[in-house]
């Protein structure tokens, strides 16, 4: 324990024990007070932790040696900080939303404490997540993280939807943490170790490492949220609270690319096969992530299937990586791993941006559905930029920071090409024309999202458009993040480089993430910046010269334009929705008048998701059929359950004595 | 630095000065081909003088995304043209993986563009933005199947060296090589709205597509649509006419000498595939762009194989 209290851990225990502490601020009975409070020491602590973290190894000297503490059971490496890293920086703006977020709760009367204490053990938990050093340590936060998301998924709990979709979160967590337990048992089994610094396996000795790596991928692979183990982010992040869905779909999804990661430093290298497969799954969730949005009218479920095909952005850059190792390449590696690191950190950022934007006009207009937006740029200018900026920055787009790790891993399939030709080239076109389709894909969607809902006239009549500070507050820090780590992305991409070099290659090897032209990125991005400048000058130098107004647009001649007229977000997507028609189950259903009368006619669309439709509904289905058939065996009576240890201890018993 | 920054100021200015004249003299040709006499060479010049005197009229409901996206898309095109080289002069932007700086600086002015049309608030602009949306979606694999197959077999990835890695020793690469530069033509028509995708002649709102994003602009506004219209037009002949290539690494005179040879055959072909095909409809876009798609797939199969 004294090992937590050298000096230079004294900061980082501190900052854990405030954030704790900031629980028992909610004891004030006052809701208001509570929450104010409590928020604020919570922040203090993250802030404390933020700068911990900031100030260790990874983040100041050259030189970095994984640090341990509490009798090992908790590390810091070069992986595990800079994960760490991303949760305290995207936990920061996130919590001050809560502010303005949970006061509309309080103003409904609504007690919100409870839900404030799972948010903070859901922070707390998740950070132990990425520190811990020991299986069991790991696993007990990971469940306790992923049961305070669950509860603080049903702060709504009487609505029927919110049970629904949190009921999905909490199948598959269970799901998963039971693949965990099995994958740690064998990990257990090879090494003889609950830690994770004893664990070096290798996949040429024999089929069970092959095993481990397919379990890590499949139960991470889960909560990352990989087609096909995707199903339950669609359903879990509309109806959880904003803050939590920004939470969940920044953070604790991307715990999932945690555990992959930590499982290739178990048992690196690895064959060529594990690229492939995780290269294959990652563009297949990256393509159909990003077709299932496009469909969506619901914006919380929309950037939820965005989340999917980031994750099939990472993934791919994790696939590099994989490859790299499999051949021995240094350079490949540096660029997959470095893209999908990058990606993460991007990707945390900007989907907390957008979830949150997307709370602030769910708080003011009482409904998720974007075909009911519309105009919003006229109540609240501010928040469209930012969200136009996050929008132009998860699209992949210069100048902010989704193109930079983007263009890293485009990068990684130039070097991959280049290093090992033979069939290689042609291969790696492929993935480089689907990632391309994804950001021409990514463009449609989120220049739907926006126009739809910033752009033309209200839909639907808007009372009144209040915001508050704090939303402009969290809503700023995370656009500035997107606008500095893409005009001037080489300190983070030295911090990447450093989680490189320490965990995944070589020191000297991994250089060739900073020797990207990044100079070049700052120059053009800025010149674009000062081109659009320049030109506005110019445009009102102009306008003030020949005159400027604004007239209704032309409607052929008709006068009577009314907002209804406007191109809706189903008519925007049909075209494209329309080609993969049986894959993304969309229907379209119309209604419209046959005789010379009009009547009143109708037109929807609808999409649901292919994996939950026909694998994952018809699937339980099967299985409560096959349990129903053996139902009898459940009796009220617990003599009954004693006689069934009975006959389980006896057929255990024989099959150890036949056995030994 | 020094005389190759010289060179790539100069070669941007070119682009920049020379665009409407290249889209002018398309014109030309395709009046004198169906028989009329045509407007003046130089009207492109004309018009943009006459839309940078008109007032400026926006969308009552349009909001700064109209005000800035003209501008963004213009500043764009700029910097894509920063990155093509002209002839045998090294261009401004060139470092390793400009190419995808390329494509994405693209679409982030088509970004603006479909944003900047549905702002306007009128189910025409909606129109052609889903279309622009839908059918760029389409475009972008080709653009990787042609310039992109060329960089992976290479090993290059900045499009001055990819353009200068094409050796015309080997018959299966030139084949290789022409098929790429047809397919690449395919897309050009296709990113720069003309016939047989786009007709940037017609005045029917439904059946158009740039043309009916830009429909409600007017002064300033639609003088940068107009301009990006011919720069992009000419960024895209410059990417077809870089398959010369070769041929330009001789010498200085050579090299100017294809460019402009280069220019006259490309707006030539342009007029005459526009003169003697009526333009798609709208359902069959998609198919066409498929066809370019697997031109350029079964090309860089064919060329694997027999390698």
């Amino acid at each position: 324990m004294n090992d937590l209290l050298y000096p230079e851990n004294i900061l980082f225990t501190l900052a854990f024990v405030i954030q704790l502490s900031s629980i028992s601020f909610l004891s004030i009975r006052d809701q208001r007070r509570a929450l104010f409070s409590s928020q604020i020491v919570l922040l203090i602590g993250l802030a404390l932790g933020l700068f911990s973290t900031l100030l260790s190894a990874l983040f100041t000297s050259a030189e970095i040696s994984s640090k341990t503490l509490l009798y090992n059971f908790i590390s810091l490496d070069g992986l595990g900080t800079y994960f760490l890293f991303i949760i305290q920086l995207v936990a920061i703006p996130t919590t001050i939303y809560n502010f303005s977020y949970l006061q509309h709760y309080i103003e409904q009367n609504r007690t919100i404490k409870s839900f404030v204490t799972f948010y903070i053990v859901l922070l707390i938990s998740t950070q132990f997540v990425v520190i811990a050093n020991q299986a069991i340590l790991f696993l007990v936060s990971w469940e306790v993280m992923s049961l305070s998301a669950y509860l603080g998924m049903i702060l709504e709990k009487e609505k029927e939807e919110v049970q629904h979709g949190s009921f999905y979160y909490f199948a598959a967590s269970h799901v998963l943490i039971f693949v965990l337990y099995v994958f740690f048992f064998l990990l257990h089994n090879q090494t003889g170790s609950w830690f994770f610094s004893d664990y070096h396996l290798s996949f040429t000795s024999g089929i069970v490492v092959p095993i481990i790596f397919i379990l890590s991928f499949v139960g991470f692979g889960i909560k990352a949220g990989f087609i096909p183990f995707h199903f339950w982010l669609p359903q879990a992040h509309p109806i959880a609270p904003t803050v939590l869905s920004a939470f969940l779909s920044g953070v604790i999804i991307k715990m999932g690319i945690y555990g992959i990661l930590r499982t290739y430093h178990f048992i690196k290298p690895v064959p060529e096969w594990c690229g492939w497969l995780v290269l294959v799954i990652s563009i297949i969730s990256a393509v159909f992530g990003v077709w299932y949005a496009l469909s969506q009218h619901d914006i919380k479920r929309l950037l939820a299937y965005h989340s999917i095909e980031n994750i099939g952005i990472i993934g791919i850059g994790i696939g590099i990586g994989f490859i790299g190792s499999a051949n021995n390449l240094p350079a490949v590696q540096a660029l997959g791993f470095g893209g999908a690191l990058l990606h993460t950190l991007n990707h945390a950022i900007f989907k907390s941006l957008l979830f949150i934007g997307s709370g602030v006009v769910y708080q003011n207009l009482g409904t998720r559905n974007i075909e009911l937006m519309g105009g919003l740029v006229h109540r609240a200018k501010y928040i469209a930029l930012l969200f136009m900026i996050g929008s132009i920055a998860i699209s992949g787009l210069p100048p902010f920071n989704g193109f930079i790790s983007e263009f890293i891993i485009f990068t990684g399939f130039f070097k991959i090409a280049d290093e090992l030709k033979n069939y290689y080239p042609i291969l790696m076109l492929m993935f480089v024309v689907g990632l391309a389709f994804v950001g021409g894909l990514a463009v449609a969607c989120f220049t739907k999202v926006n126009s739809i809902m910033f752009l033309g006239s209200e839909r639907k009549e808007v009372k009144r458009f209040h915001t508050s500070v704090y939303d402009y507050l969290s809503l700023t820090i995370f656009t500035l993040m997107c606008i500095v780590i893409g005009f001037y992305p080489q300190p983070f991409i030295g911090i990447v480089n450093q989680v490189i070099a320490t965990g995944f290659v070589g020191k000297d090897s991994s250089s060739v993430l900073v020797n990207i032209d990044w100079l070049y990125f700052t120059l053009i991005f800025t010149s674009i910046a000062f081109g659009v400048f320049v030109f506005y000058l110019i445009r009102l130098k102009l306008e003030k010269k020949y005159g400027k107004r604004t007239s209704s647009a032309w409607g052929c001649g008709y006068e009577n334009l009314n907002p209804r007229m406007q191109y809706t977000a189903s008519s925007f997507a049909d075209e494209l929705n329309s080609i993969p028609q049986s894959l993304l189950q969309y229907h379209k259903e119309v209604k419209v008048s046959e005789n010379a009368y009009p009547i009143p006619s109708k037109f929807e669309s609808h999409s649901q998701d292919f994996v939950d439709s026909k694998i994952v509904l018809p699937g339980f289905n099967l299985f409560r059929r096959v349990i129903s058939k053996i139902q009898f065996l459940s009796q009220t009576d617990i003599r009954y359950y004693i006689g069934y240890i009975l006959i389980i201890i006896i057929i255990y018993s024989m099959i150890a004595f036949l056995w030994a | 630095m020094g005389i190759e920054f010289l060179q790539g100021i100069i070669s941007v200015i070119i682009i920049l000065g020379i665009a409407p004249l290249f889209a002018g003299f398309v014109n030309k040709q395709k009046a004198k081909l169906t028989g009329r006499v045509g407007a003046p060479v130089l009207q492109p010049y004309y018009e943009l003088q006459k839309l940078f005197k008109k007032e400026t009229i926006n969308s009552l409901t349009s909001s700064f995304v109209s005000r800035v996206s003209p501008l963004i898309n213009l500043v764009a095109l700029i910097i894509a043209a920063a990155i093509l080289p002209i002839g045998f002069w090294k261009p401004l932007i060139s470092f390793n993986g400009d190419i995808i700086l390329f494509a994405y600086i693209l679409g982030f002015a088509r970004f603006f563009q479909i944003l900047a049309a549905m702002d306007i608030g009128s189910s025409f602009e909606g129109m052609g933005a889903a279309r622009e949306a839908t059918f760029a979606l389409f475009a972008e694999p080709i653009f990787f199947f042609t310039i992109g197959s060329i960089a992976f077999i290479s090993g290059m990835s900045s499009i001055y060296e990819i353009y200068h890695s094409i050796q015309l020793n080997n018959l299966s690469y030139i084949v290789f090589i022409v098929i790429c530069s047809i397919s690449m033509f395919l897309l050009a028509v296709t990113e720069c709205s003309r016939m047989p995708v786009d007709d940037p002649n017609t005045h029917l709102e439904l059946t158009m597509i740039h043309e009916v994003m830009i429909l409600d602009n007017s002064g300033i506004d639609l003088f940068v649509y107009q301009y990006s219209g011919y720069i992009k037009l000419f960024l895209y002949t410059l990417l077809e006419i870089s398959f010369f290539y070769p041929f330009s690494n001789q010498g200085y005179f050579l090299g100017i000498a294809i460019f402009v040879v280069g220019l006259i055959i490309l707006s030539f072909s342009l007029a005459v595939a526009e003169t003697i095909t009526s333009r798609f409809r709208m359902k069959n876009i998609p198919l066409y762009l498929l066809f370019a798609t697997a031109i350029g797939i079964l090309n860089l199969l064919i060329y694997t194989f027999t390698k």
